[in-house]
């Protein structure tokens, strides 16, 4: 070994060696992502997540529940506003259990007119009519969804992607 | 073999299982492709139910009737989300014999889940994960790999699940998925990763299927092989340390007398005294061919016997399809993860995944902990150990208990109602209290008896009882809604709309 190979100790040998070690690492890290990406889909083949429900004054004022999309629509008075039917748990569908009468409920320090409640019979977690998570496992209040009206034809649009809070009021 | 001519095939093929002899019996395992993964011969305390139960062996075995049974259902089951279900009535009702294969196939899962558990049990109790003194084995590393075991055979079973697509294996891995989710941070992506969309669709079921089918049996089954492997490495069952032992300890015999020299200036007398090494005689052994082949034939053909009438006796069920718009009141994961979803009520952070994921974790580390060589293949050590078992199983039953009705008289969210932060519920319930106990339960002991095989005797106990106990809750005590009714207490009657 001469004296320029022992101050440095890359050769040409090992220097192919690590060449071909990243070459190998790259391959399997190539490979690995190729089977991964193409198990995160592009496209779904879901209902669509923004949907016509028809005119507001098919309504009744209370609550009316659109087994299909999982939505809880509230009209009070003239305001329309859609609360996710998805325990915030678990994904189990909660039930509507209604009073016998409206009660006047008091939550995050406002007034609110609650014709029942929630109760998701997954893990018994509870919510006010409002959404408010009281009692059970659930770790936050139900979702609320956006409400628009159609400019079309004026019906009601419920808009899964966009949340809002809870003050949200549709009024129509 | 020219020692052993055989007239004709019949008895070439089968000489080996039925050797004449002890030399026959050396050859056998040599010679036939099915024995050599046995020793020649084997130790009479290895042989023995006590030591082992043969928990092992019938694990294996229901791994095989489950391979063989799904192998056949795959010909008539349509993993598709329109036809999943109505191909599951076919094979329930159109198909001969096809009820008894899924039934078969479902009461082997049912055994294998329960087996597989209980033979985790056995090898703690007897200490078996320990290298040894004697022979310095791996024994722990295999400890390790049965821990991944005892996961995939669960993931198999949590697979298996969904497949018949009705309410049951909709809303269960409903629940399961949203398991997932509660990881902080990546959660939902993971949920969505698993669904492969962000409901259950056809993606999720077509997922399902192929890990049922493919990935996971075919992980398991080449986990079995090296488990097995390792056995043989390590000397075979744990028990083989006490006869090593025996042996090391065994007095000087004295050769049997034919000529008589005298090694003047060596030793004394007229012959020598020789400690005899070898750990297998003709006293505390057999040959494996057939004392141990027709036992493990013996367990092989019970398991089998046992599957087939219980799968005669117990319907499958199926319930309605699957229908995203109702949840089914109560909405139970299977027997094995209703202990889970007992935790799973308090918080999704800690009993969904904190939880598991410790006692996945802790179980996989106890080799680690307990590195007291003694005791191997004994069960629960000593008189001592057994002693700290039997606490450790009051000690379980009683802070379970303790913990569960904690939750139902004083509900976390209830006791702190001015508390909005989900962070302060995750740490602060019930399930946690069951871990921190756990945790002080196990140094307790370690301080009393100043020895970590006690204390993990303890504790793994706890462990036991406290599975069985939340299982049972989840299981029996628990109605619509997940609240709590004595056994006898009727149920409240919910209609059910399909």
């Amino acid at each position: 070994m001469n004296e320029e190979a022992k101050a440095s100790p890359q050769t040409r040998r090992s220097f192919m060696g690590r060449l071909s070690g990243a070459f190998v690492g790259l391959s399997v890290f190539s490979g690995l992502w190729v089977v991964l990406r193409s198990l995160i889909p592009n496209v779904l083949y879901e209902p669509p997540k923004r949907f016509k429900i028809g005119s507001p004054d098919h309504f009744q004022s209370g609550v009316s529940y659109l087994d299909e999309h999982k939505v809880y629509i509230f009209k009070q008075g003239n305001g329309f506003f859609a609360i996710s039917g998805v325990c915030t748990h678990l994904g189990c569908t909660v039930k509507f259990s209604p009073y016998s009468q409206e009660k006047q409920i008091t939550v995050r320090g406002k007034e609110f007119s609650a014709p029942g409640e929630f109760h998701c019979p997954c893990h018994g977690s509870k919510f006010h009519a409002e959404g408010t998570n009281y009692s059970g496992p659930a770790p936050r209040p139900l979702k609320w969804h956006r409400l628009n009206l159609a400019p079309d034809d004026g019906q009601l649009i419920v808009d899964l992607f966009s949340e809002v809070d809870r003050d949200f009021r549709l009024v129509v | 073999m020219s020692l052993l001519p055989k007239s004709s095939f019949l008895d070439r093929l089968t000489w080996p299982w039925k050797p004449e002899s002890s030399r026959e019996a050396g050859s056998a395992v040599v010679s036939s492709f099915l024995l050599h993964w046995f020793s020649h011969r084997t130790s009479l305390r290895s042989l023995s139910f006590k030591s082992s139960m043969y928990l092992g062996t019938i694990a294996l075995n229901l791994f095989i009737i489950l391979t063989v049974t799904g192998v056949i259902l795959m010909f008539f089951y349509v993993p598709s989300v329109e036809r999943a279900y109505w191909s599951i009535k076919d094979i329930d009702f159109a198909i001969s014999f096809g009820w008894l294969l899924r039934r078969l196939h479902r009461v082997t899962a049912h055994l294998m889940v329960a087996v597989v558990f209980v033979h985790m049990f056995r090898v703690f109790l007897t200490g078996a994960y320990k290298a040894g003194d004697m022979v310095r084995s791996a024994r722990h590393w295999n400890w390790v790999m049965g821990v991944g075991m005892l996961v995939l055979t669960l993931l198999l079973s949590f697979t298996g699940y969904l497949l018949p697509w009705d309410q049951l294996a909709y809303w269960a891995i409903t629940v399961g998925t949203n398991i997932a989710a509660a990881v902080p941070m990546i959660g939902e992506q993971i949920r969505q990763f698993l669904l492969g969309g962000t409901e259950i669709g056809q993606p999720t079921l077509i997922r399902f299927y192929v890990l049922h089918v493919f990935f996971l049996p075919v992980i398991l089954f080449a986990l079995c092989a090296w488990h097995m492997w390792r056995i043989r490495k390590d000397g075979g069952l744990a028990v083989i340390d006490q006869v090593r032992r025996d042996a090391a300890n065994r007095p000087a015999a004295i050769p049997k007398k034919s000529k008589t020299y005298s090694i003047l200036g060596i030793a004394k007398g007229t012959s020598i005294a020789v400690s005899d090494p070898t750990t297998l005689n003709d006293d505390n052994s057999v040959p494996s061919s057939p004392f141990l082949t027709v036992r493990i034939l013996l367990v092989s053909l019970t398991t089998l016997a046992v599957s087939i009438i219980l799968a005669i006796v117990f319907q499958a069920p199926l319930e309605a399809a699957a229908n995203p718009e109702v949840t089914p009141n109560p909405a139970k994961a299977p027997w094995y993860f209703l202990g889970l979803q007992e935790l799973v009520g308090y918080s999704a952070l800690m009993g969904g995944v904190l939880i598991p994921g410790i006692a996945v974790l802790g179980l996989a580390m106890i080799p680690f902990v307990d590195r007291e060589q003694k005791g191997l293949g004994l069960w629960f050590t000593d008189s001592k150990g057994r002693t700290f078992g039997m606490l450790g199983f009051a000690v379980g039953i009683i802070i379970t208990a303790f913990c569960v009705t904690l939750s139902l008289l004083f509900p976390t969210r209830e006791l702190f109602s001015g508390i909005e932060s989900q962070f302060f519920f995750d740490f602060v319930n019930p399930a946690t209290l069951l871990l921190v106990l756990f945790a002080v339960l196990f140094f307790v002991v370690a301080k009393i008896t100043k020895s970590k095989r006690y204390a993990s005797i303890a504790t793994f106990c706890a462990f036991i009882v406290g599975f069985l106990l939340l299982t049972y809750i989840g299981t029996a005590l628990r109605g619509p809604n997940w609240d709590f009714y004595w056994p006898w207490q009727a149920w409240p009657h919910h209609p059910i709309t399909y």
